[in-house]
């Protein structure tokens, strides 16, 4: 391969293979699952250990007592990873054809006013 | 400072750098990703997968790469969920590279066409590339990722990662001149 014939093909691969911008409202739903998860993490963090009493906090030291906490912490680990998911779902169902047409459709319709059998 | 008190600092501090990596890379992922699936929908599935794992693993990421940065990491997320996705559509039709649009450019009507058909057709002959030396000419020109960081995020060492775009690059030229 000459160097001239690479050089040629290397810039029509950096012209193939441009960059691809995600759509805007891909970004912030994404910005808004991760903010919701860092939130919902620390405020599990916080009233976990509030909600421990000294006596509890003196028994956790011991690591045969710690089946309990993990166990109820993988279920919320589980649990919250499940809410993201269904909300992702729901979003999902929202958005697309039907949606839009049911949005169009309510912007155009008097309140009150049933669609015509 | 309480114990609890320096836990939320870091626990802040943490997130504040995440959130630096997916404002720096949000574009990398989802354009290898878009490279991998061949479509925006998928494209977007994995995306944000790919930041949930990374999330989740974050803090030991951080924590082992010594100050280096973490872009190949990242991607090697993206790259290993991208594999799950072509397994478990191994069964169906899968939309591969070739579903590709060229991306548009802002030239003469002319260059356009005749542009377009010769970038259709390195999308196209790109796709008879075994999976790693395609994948390998992804990040480094839809991401300009380093050799060294490509080698990272194939785990492979920079000499066999300069071996492999070496070749993938000839056998597409190769590929390129069957026409």
């Amino acid at each position: 391969m000459s160097d001239e014939s690479q050089v040629r093909l290397e810039a029509l691969l950096s012209d193939a293979l441009r960059p691809i911008e995600p759509p805007e409202d891909f970004a912030s739903r994404v910005e808004t699952t991760l903010s919701a998860i860092t939130e919902q993490a620390a405020a599990e963090l916080s009233s976990w250990a509030d909600e421990l009493s000294e006596s509890e906090l003196e028994s956790l030291r011991d690591p045969r007592n710690w089946v309990r906490p993990v166990a109820a912490m993988a279920a919320g680990t589980l649990a919250g990873g499940a809410l993201v998911i269904v909300g992702m779902r729901r979003r999902r169902r929202s958005t697309g054809f039907r949606a839009t047409a049911g949005s169009v459709l309510r912007s155009v319709r008097p309140s009150g006013t049933a669609p015509r059998r | 400072m309480s114990e609890s008190a320096t836990d939320a600092a870091t626990k802040a501090e943490l997130d504040r750098a995440f959130e630096d990596l997916y404002r720096a890379h949000l574009r990398d992922v989802y354009s290898y990703a878009y490279y991998r699936v061949g479509n925006h929908h998928d494209a977007e599935d994995l995306t944000e997968q790919a930041f949930l794992q990374a999330y989740r693993h974050f803090e030991r990421a951080r924590r082992e790469s010594n100050g280096r940065p973490l872009r190949p990491w990242l991607i090697r997320i993206a790259h290993n969920l991208a594999s799950n996705y072509h397994r478990d559509r191994a069964r169906r039709p899968t939309a591969n590279i070739e579903a590709v649009e060229p991306p548009s450019h802002p030239h003469d009507t002319e260059q356009i066409v005749e542009g377009r058909e010769e970038l259709r057709l390195v999308i196209d002959r790109l796709d008879r590339l075994s999976d790693d030396r395609r994948e390998a000419l992804i990040m480094r020109f839809a991401l300009d990722m380093s050799n060294r960081e490509i080698a990272r995020a194939l785990g492979r060492s920079d000499g066999a990662t300069k071996v492999l775009i070496h070749r993938a690059i000839k056998q597409l030229e190769e590929e390129m001149e069957k026409e």
